[in-house]
């Protein structure tokens, strides 16, 4: 089953916090395994998380490292969506961001979530 | 333990990899696999005894058997078929 499921993980915390910061890449690493459509969205401080070089320093006790469970969800097909003014106040533009991760404003946010069977919010 | 009459096609270790890897290297893994082969999982994270059944439920792949040996949670998963 699973093929026309979708999940949107919204992230919006940052490396200062790790355990939440993982927790929404350790539920999207799940769904991406589990046949699961998945669209990760980043606001606030989660913005962080897809600066270039960030998720290498990012790991909690008993959850993969963000440097292994990025990578693996966007191999799986999941999706990197990043706020616009939430990169722009903290100054990333596209060359700061990982591959793969694409800018959107609220409107796309609202698209993805609406289109979404189920939404979790860190 | 009982003598498991299961012969497995492909091995994975998923052993020291934490949540979720073990179910991320089985989805993988299992894609490489015909319909009907079994692949052995071996994971040291115990959070892959509610996982993998979890996932073998939710992505129709069947969990034939899984057992301790020491530290290590063998599960045998059957690939559904097309």
């Amino acid at each position: 089953m699973a093929a026309e499921e979708k999940l949107v993980v919204m992230v919006t915390h940052g490396p200062e916090d790790p355990e939440i910061a993982t927790i929404p890449f350790a539920m999207a690493g799940a769904a991406v395994a589990s046949d699961v459509e998945v669209v990760m969205g980043f606001q606030g401080d989660g913005c962080l998380l897809v600066k270039n070089g960030v998720a290498e320093t990012v790991a909690a006790p008993e959850f993969a490292p963000l440097a292994q469970l990025l990578p693996t969800i966007q191999e799986l097909g999941g999706k990197v969506l990043v706020c616009s003014p939430c990169a722009k106040k903290r100054g990333l533009t596209q060359d700061d961001l990982i591959d793969g991760a694409e800018i959107v404003a609220a409107a796309r946010f609202v698209a993805e979530v609406t289109s979404a069977t189920n939404a979790l919010v860190y | 333990m009982t003598q498991l009459e299961i012969h497995e096609a492909q091995v994975l270790d998923a052993r020291r990899l934490s949540c979720p890897m073990p179910v991320v290297e089985t989805a993988k893994a299992i894609k490489a696999l015909e319909p009907g082969e079994v692949l052995k999982i071996m994971a040291t994270d115990r959070g892959s005894i509610a996982d993998v059944p979890a996932w073998a439920n939710s992505t129709g792949n069947t969990l034939l058997n899984w057992h301790e040996e020491g530290d290590t949670l063998v599960f045998y998963v059957r690939k559904k078929e097309a």
